[in-house]
C-alpha cells in the first residue's frame, strides 16, 4: 500500500463537496481548522471545459452503475446525481425555496411520517445566511410561509415562456403564482473569495452546468471561500474505507487517486457523499449501523411533470428553467393525503425532453419526428411533493461489482398510497392549468426526484443513524451532512435546506468541541 | 416529411463566435465522425440494429444519415453506463445482444423471415409487438421485451437528437449562447433563432 506522507492527522476530512459538504468545509476552515476535502469527481473550469451541449456535459453525472428496483425504479445518472468539485450543484436547476415550518412537523400534523428533532427556528438564520452568500434572486415579500426577516439579496430573474404560460393558466383557475427564488444572479454580485460574479444571461442550461458562474453551484461559492480560509481540496479522490482505531473512532480515511491507494489521518470525518454513496460507504465498511437504519427510510419526491404544445413559440431552453412557482398547494383543502407539494414552471433542453417523452409515451417513428418538431413550442409544469418513508423503500449492497470492483448499490422504490394520491391530485390540477393556458397534446411524465433519508437524523439511537447535530450515534468522531440525514422529505427542492443544515452541523460541531 | 426549419442553421452558427470553443469542439466531433466498423457488435448485429433504429427514428432526406447504431456500438465497446439499470434487466451488453436476437426470432415466428428481409410495415409490427411485450420467442423469456424496447428507444433518441443535424431539423439553436438571450418571453425570437415555415 502506498501511504500519503501525512504523519500528523488533519482536524477534519470532508468526503464529498456538494451541497452538504462545501458549506461546512468553508465554515470549519474559517474557524481555523485544518481541513481536507476528498472528492471523487474532477475540478472543472466551467468557462473552458463546459460545452453548451447535453451530451458533452454528461461528465458531470455520477455514472457508476446503480440497480433500480421496486415498482417505480428511480433513474440515476443524469436524473439524480452528480460528481465533481461542487457535487450535484454543478447541474442542479437552482430552485431554492425554503421549507415551511410545518414541513418539519409532518407527524405532529398528520400522524404519519416523521418530525424533525428540532424546529424551523433552527434553520431560519442559516437559510438567510446561505441565500445572502449565494446571491439568491427572488421576490420580497415572498407570498408563502412565515414573513422573511430579510429580503432576497437580488430581485427575481426574468420570466420565460413557460413561466408566462403558468401565470396565465393559474390566473384563470384562481391559483396564486410568484416569480420563484433561484440561486442564479439577476445582477452582478460580489462574492467573498471570488470577486464579482456575472449575472445570468438566460442560457437555460443550468442542468448541464453554468459556464459563466451566474448559477450558485458550490464551485463558485462555498468552495472558493473554503480555499481562501486554507482548506485543501483533493479532486479525483474516491474514498473506499474508513478505518477505526481500537477506541472505536475513525483514525484514517483511505481513498484511491490516480489508481494509487492513499490514506489520510484525521481527528474527525464529515461524510457528505450524497444519499446513495454515504450509506453505501457505511454499509461497505460495516460502520455506524447499530440501528440497522443505514440505507432505510429512502424517500424520493413525487415530481410529476405535465407537458404540452402551445400555438405560441416558447423555445424552452431560454431563461432560468424554474421561473414561476406556486405554493398554494402546500396544504390543499380537502386533500386525501398527508403533506403537500409546490408547483413550478419548467424549461427543458431538447435531448432531455425527447428521451423523457420516449420513456413515458413510447412514441417512435414518424410520430416521434413530429413531436420533436414541436420542441420550440413546448412548455412544462411540475410538482415537488413530500414523500413518506416506507419499509419497502431502501438501499442495499448487491452481489454485482462495478468497474471499481465494489458492490453496486440496489435501490428499491415504490410510491406508497400517499404519493399516489398526491400525484393524482396534481395530475388533475396541472392538466387544468395547462388547458387554461392553451396547451394541446398534453402528456404526463411520472417521476420521483431526489434521493433522501438513507441515514436518518433523530433523537433515538435505535431508529436513527445520526443525532440532532448530525453526529453518528455509534462513532463519535463521524458526522454526516447531506441529503441522507433528512428525517422527512419536505415539500420543497432540497439543496437550500441541505446547505443550511450543513452550516448548522458545522456550528454544532464547533460549539460542542469548543472550537477543538 | 416536409422541412419545418431551414437547413444549415446550426452549422452556420458553429462557425461564428456565438458558440464557445468547448461547444464547437463537441459538436464538430459529432458532425465529422465517420461511420465505423463495429467494435462491440458483429457486422450482422450492427446492420440489424441500424435497420431497427431507422424505423424508430426515420432519417431525414435533407441531411446525411445520423449513425445512431454506431453510437450505441461505441458506448457498449467502451463499457460506459448511463449510471443505472433496471434491476430486472441483464447487463447492457447482454440486453442488446439478447434483444437483437429476440427481434429476429420474433420476425421469423410472425412473418417467416429475419427482420431485415421484412417490409417496413411488417418490421413495424414486429417492433410494436416487442414494445407491448407480445413478441413471440424464447429470447423474451430471458429479457423483458417492453423494457428492452424502452431502453433501445430512449438511447436511440438520445444519440439522434444530440446530433447537430437533428438539432437543425427541430430548429434548436440553444448552443449559440455566447451573447446570452434577451428575448425569452412567449413568441419572442432573436435574430439567430430560425423560424418555422408555415
Ligand atoms: C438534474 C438535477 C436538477 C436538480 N435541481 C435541483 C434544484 O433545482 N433545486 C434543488 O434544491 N435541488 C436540485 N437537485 C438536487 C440537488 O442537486 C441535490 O439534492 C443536492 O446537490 C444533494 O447534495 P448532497 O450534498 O447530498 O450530494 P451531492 O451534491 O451529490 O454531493 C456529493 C458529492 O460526493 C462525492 N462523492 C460521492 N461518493 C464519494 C466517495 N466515495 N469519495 C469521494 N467523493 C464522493 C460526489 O462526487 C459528489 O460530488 C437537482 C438534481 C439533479 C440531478
Ligand atoms: S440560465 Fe443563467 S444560471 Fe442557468 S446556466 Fe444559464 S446563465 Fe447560468
Amino acid at each position: 500500500m502506498h501511504y500519503n506522507k501525512q504523519p500528523t492527522p488533519v482536524d477534519a476530512v470532508v468526503i464529498g463537496t456538494g451541497a452538504g459538504g462545501a458549506p461546512l468545509l468553508a465554515r470549519l476552515a474559517a474557524a481555523g481548522l485544518k481541513v481536507v476535502a476528498l472528492e471523487a469527481g474532477r475540478y472543472w473550469n466551467p468557462a473552458k471545459d463546459f460545452a453548451t451541449d447535453e451530451k458533452a456535459q454528461e461528465t458531470l453525472f455520477w455514472t457508476d452503475e446503480r440497480l433500480s428496483a421496486g415498482e417505480n425504479p428511480l433513474p440515476f445518472g443524469s436524473n439524480n446525481s452528480g460528481t465533481g468539485v461542487g457535487g450535484s450543484t454543478l447541474h442542479y436547476t437552482a430552485y431554492t425555496p425554503r421549507a415551511q415550518p410545518d414541513d418539519l412537523m409532518l407527524r405532529s400534523e398528520f400522524g404519519v411520517g416523521e418530525d424533525w428533532p428540532w424546529g424551523f427556528d433552527q434553520l431560519e438564520s442559516y437559510y438567510e445566511e446561505v441565500e445572502q452568500l449565494l446571491g439568491v434572486s427572488g421576490p420580497s415579500p415572498y407570498p408563502w410561509g412565515p414573513a422573511r426577516k430579510r429580503a432576497y439579496p437580488l430581485g427575481p430573474l426574468p420570466i420565460n415562456g413557460a413561466g408566462m404560460l403558468m401565470q396565465k393558466g393559474c390566473k384563470q383557475l384562481g391559483i396564486r403564482t410568484s416569480p420563484a427564488a433561484n440561486a442564479a444572479l439577476s445582477a452582478e454580485y460580489y462574492q467573498e473569495g471570488v470577486g464579482y460574479r456575472h449575472a445570468c444571461t438566460n442560457r437555460g442550461f443550468c442542468q448541464a452546468g453554468c459556464t459563466i458562474g451566474a448559477k450558485a453551484s458550490m464551485d463558485v461559492t462555498y468552495i472558493p471561500l473554503a480555499l481562501r480560509y486554507g482548506a485543501q481540496i483533493r479532486p479525483e479522490s474516491f474514498v473506499t474505507q474508513l478505518i477505526k482505531d481500537p477506541s472505536g473512532r475513525i483514525s484514517d480515511v483511505v481513498y484511491s487517486r490516480n489508481g494509487q491507494e492513499e490514506r489520510q489521518r484525521c481527528r474527525y470525518v464529515f461524510l457528505c457523499a450524497g444519499a446513495v454513496e454515504t450509506p453505501r460507504l457505511l454499509l461497505l465498511n460495516e460502520l455506524a449501523n447499530s440501528s440497522g437504519q443505514v440505507g432505510r427510510n429512502l424517500m424520493a419526491h413525487p415530481g410529476l411533470q405535465i407537458w404540452g404544445e402551445f400555438d405560441e413559440a416558447v423555445r424552452p431552453f431560454k431563461g432560468i428553467p424554474g421561473a414561476i412557482i406556486s405554493e398554494d398547494t402546500h396544504r390543499p383543502q380537502q386533500a386525501d393525503f398527508a403533506g403537500g407539494y409546490l408547483l413550478q414552471s419548467i424549461g427543458v433542453m431538447p435531448v432531455t425532453y425527447l428521451t423523457q417523452m420516449t420513456r413515458a409515451l413510447g412514441t417512435w417513428g414518424q410520430d416521434l419526428k413530429k413531436a420533436a418538431l414541436a420542441y420550440n413550442h413546448v412548455a412544462g409544469i411540475n410538482i415537488l411533493g413530500d414523500c413518506l418513508p416506507a419499509a419497502h423503500n431502501y438501499l442495499e449492497l448487491s452481489g454485482e461489482k462495478d468497474s471499481r470492483g465494489l458492490p453496486k448499490p440496489r435501490i428499491y422504490f415504490s410510491n406508497g398510497e400517499n404519493e399516489k394520491r398526491m400525484t393524482a391530485h396534481a395530475d388533475t390540477l396541472m392538466r387544468a392549468i395547462w388547458e387554461a393556458a392553451g396547451a394541446k397534446n398534453v402528456w404526463a411524465y411520472p417521476r420521483n426526484a431526489h434521493v433522501i433519508g438513507t441515514c436518518r437524523m433523530g433523537m433515538n439511537p435505535t431508529t436513527a443513524v445520526v443525532n440532532p447535530d448530525g453526529q453518528s450515534f455509534d462513532i463519535p468522531n463521524l458526522y454526516i451532512s447531506d441529503n441522507s440525514t433528512f428525517p422527512s422529505a419536505l415539500s420543497v427542492n432540497p439543496a437550500l435546506t441541505i446547505m443550511a443544515l450543513s452550516l448548522r452541523t458545522a456550528d454544532r460541531f464547533l460549539t460542542n468541541n469548543k472550537r477543538l | 416529411m416536409e422541412i419545418a426549419y431551414p437547413v444549415g442553421t446550426v452549422r452556420a452558427l458553429m462557425a461564428t463566435d456565438q458558440v464557445t470553443d468547448a461547444t464547437r469542439r463537441a459538436l464538430t466531433e459529432r458532425l465529422t465522425t465517420e461511420t465505423q466498423p463495429p467494435q462491440f457488435f458483429s457486422n450482422y448485429e450492427l446492420n440489424l440494429l441500424r435497420t431497427i433504429c431507422d424505423r424508430l427514428i426515420p432519417q431525414s432526406e435533407h441531411h446525411r444519415a445520423i449513425d445512431v447504431a454506431g453510437g450505441i456500438d461505441s458506448r457498449l465497446a467502451q463499457g460506459k453506463s448511463d449510471g443505472w439499470r433496471y434491476d430486472d434487466m441483464p447487463i447492457d451488453e447482454d440486453t442488446y445482444q439478447l434483444g437483437l436476437a429476440g427481434i429476429d426470432e420474433a420476425a421469423q415466428k410472425l412473418f417467416g423471415q429475419p427482420f431485415q428481409q421484412l417490409s417496413d410495415t411488417y418490421q413495424d409490427q414486429v417492433l410494436r409487438a416487442v414494445q407491448q411485450a407480445k413478441a413471440p420467442g424464447e429470447s423474451w423469456k430471458k429479457l423483458r421485451a417492453d423494457r428492452f424496447f424502452e431502453e433501445l428507444l430512449a438511447e436511440s433518441t438520445y444519440h439522434y437528437y444530440s446530433h447537430p443535424l437533428a438539432q437543425e431539423e427541430i430548429g434548436y439553436v440553444g448552443m449559440a449562447d455566447v451573447p446570452g438571450w434577451q428575448r425569452i418571453g412567449l413568441d419572442q425570437r432573436e435574430e439567430r433563432e430560425p423560424e418555422r415555415s408555415k
